[in-house]
């Protein structure tokens, strides 16, 4: 590989992230916003929940509004504004051509955070919809809507103008993602708001749509991620990457039947459960192919744990990725689903996938990004670290708090002659854990923030261009 | 009411087809020959295959110190 091969590879990577800073920059610091905001509500959310005289007085605070405003500002305002940034960038470099519009994106930006301000606005004034995923009033959904439009010119410009041969797997996976979620966002706005249908379908048409939120629009970016950044960060390609085009197209073909798995018990034909209990099930086929995926590519490399800040991040989250999947595919299953409905443990549930696997791939991303993004390295390693082991100690206390507590409430819920009041009142400890441990979450995605506006604000360094984008030395232990 | 779902229903048969064929599209393209060559187009000259590419502050890329 000659000298000039190697500055001809540099500098066009170069290229590909100078016309990318502005774009997605715009995308990955408004998303820190909506972080500290979505958990600040989540904490207030919380802390109502075993001491309801918390803040009673605000009333634009009640925890009827808190918790919807807390899942949607994370959703759309959060996860959904990094996984845009993430995609277009990963999208960029795999096509291996700049990022062009610049305008369009930055009109993109402006109206994807109008539509989260305007519609977490009208959750706490009292407008929202009580639709659990969909809480924004339908006055903020052609903001979004308008926003995703150029977000998705974008991409498709990006996969039009890559190169021939070989489509690797994180584009698949997130150019899907930018097709799926606004073909669910408008069906579902349509079905509710613009054309209504009845109840119950519209049980349906919400689990649909929430369920493929999750496994169509947050895990496929965070898997891109995942296969982009495992390889990228050790220097070894993906092991088994046969196993990983079945698992995207298993994902494709069966996860969009798994919603149902919502219902269950409800009234609905039998049918239509029973075959989302099943596509939950298959489920297992691309996430064992993912999990094996990522433990033979990392073999040997774990010590890589201990010097890179993205790939603790990145490997926390895939292993969470695993264990949320396999954890759901089961709750999906009837005899184990009449404990879990409608108890704590479902919430401990969403967490796992929603935080612990796509919110902490998306921190890793983030940190392998902004230094390429912006010329310079994160100001401090020490934030960084308190950044990870906050959330991942926070999370685990989390998880366990209401686990437990869900699992005693389900067996409680099932038992005929305790009283609901016990039922509460019992789950009561396991609520309290679950606000400290939010706060050590929050303590950590404080840290996160501080970084980020300090990294901003430092001036590019020579010394740290040459270190981080000059020619590496080759790994002691490949 | 119906006129969303029959619209509805009709975009989401266009999501199925055009799932179907970029499957089979990709097929056609060679998508899933030569799987190992695949897995490396993410490397090139200037980071290859065998090196480190991320740190923390301060370090140097596969060095803890």
């Amino acid at each position: 590989m000659s000298e000039i091969d190697i500055e001809k590879s540099r500098q066009e990577r170069l290229e590909i992230d100078r016309a990318a800073t502005k774009p997605v920059g715009m995308f990955i610091g408004t998303s820190l916003v909506w972080l500290l905001l979505g958990s600040f509500l989540a904490i207030g959310a919380s802390i109502k929940l075993h001491n309801p005289e918390f803040l009673a007085e605000a009333n634009w605070l009640t925890f009827g509004r808190v918790r919807p405003a807390h899942l949607n500002t994370v959703a759309y305002g959060w996860l959904s504004t990094a996984g845009i940034g993430i995609g277009l960038w990963i999208l960029s470099r795999l096509c291996r051509v700049p990022i062009t519009d610049y305008t369009s994106l930055t009109l993109a930006a402006v109206f994807w955070n109008l539509g989260n301000a305007v519609g977490t606005w009208g959750i706490l004034r009292g407008d929202g919809t009580s639709i659990e995923w969909l809480e924004y009033p339908p006055y903020a959904a052609p903001l979004l809507i308008i926003s995703f439009a150029f977000v998705m010119l974008s991409a498709i410009s990006l996969v039009r103008r890559r190169p021939p041969g070989h489509i690797y797997v994180s584009q698949w996976y997130i150019l899907a993602a930018f097709f799926w979620f606004p073909l669910m966002y408008v069906t579902s706005q349509a079905l509710f708001f613009w054309n209504p249908i009845q109840a119950p379908a519209q049980g349906a048409v919400n689990w649909w749509y929430a369920h493929n939120t999750l496994g169509l629009w947050f895990t496929p970016i965070a898997l891109g991620a995942i296969y982009y950044l495992i390889p990228k960060v050790i220097g070894r390609p993906i092991h088994s990457y046969y196993l990983s085009m079945i698992g995207f197209w298993s994902l494709a073909f069966f996860y969009a039947w798994a919603g149902m798995h919502h219902l269950i018990g409800g009234p609905y034909p039998a049918w239509l459960i029973s075959a989302s209990v099943v596509a939950s099930v298959m489920m297992f086929v691309p996430v064992i192919t993912v999990a094996i995926n990522q433990h033979t590519t990392m073999k040997g490399s774990f010590s890589a744990l201990r010097w890179s800040p993205t790939l603790r991040f990145v490997v926390f989250g895939g292993v969470s990725y695993t264990l949320a999947s396999l954890q759901g595919s089961l709750m999906a299953i009837r005899s184990l689903n009449y404990l879990t409905h409608f108890t704590h443990y479902t919430i401990a549930h969403a967490h796992l996938g929603a935080y612990s696997f796509a919110s902490m791939v998306f921190f890793g991303a983030i940190y392998y990004m902004m230094p390429r993004l912006l010329e310079r390295e994160w100001p401090s390693a020490w934030l960084i670290k308190g950044h990870f082991w906050f959330c991942s100690i926070g999370f685990i206390i989390y998880f366990v708090s209401l686990t437990w507590g869900g699992y005693l409430q389900g067996i409680e819920l099932n038992t005929k002659d305790t009283p609901f009041l016990e039922i509460v009142k019992l789950t009561i400890p396991f609520l309290k854990s679950r606000s400290w441990a939010g706060s050590l979450m929050t303590l950590g995605h404080l840290f996160f923030a501080v970084n980020f506006v300090w990294m901003l604000a430092r001036k590019r360094s020579a010394s740290t261009t040459a270190t981080l984008l000059g020619k590496q030395g080759p790994l002691t232990n490949p | 009411m119906l006129y969303a779902a029959i619209i509805v229903l009709i975009v989401m048969g266009f999501g199925a087809v055009g799932a179907v064929a970029a499957f089979f599209w990709a097929a056609k393209n060679q998508q899933f020959e030569d799987v190992e060559e695949g897995s490396h187009t993410i490397f090139g000259p200037d980071e290859p295959i065998g090196e480190a590419t991320d740190s923390f502050p301060g370090r140097a890329p596969g060095k803890q110190k």
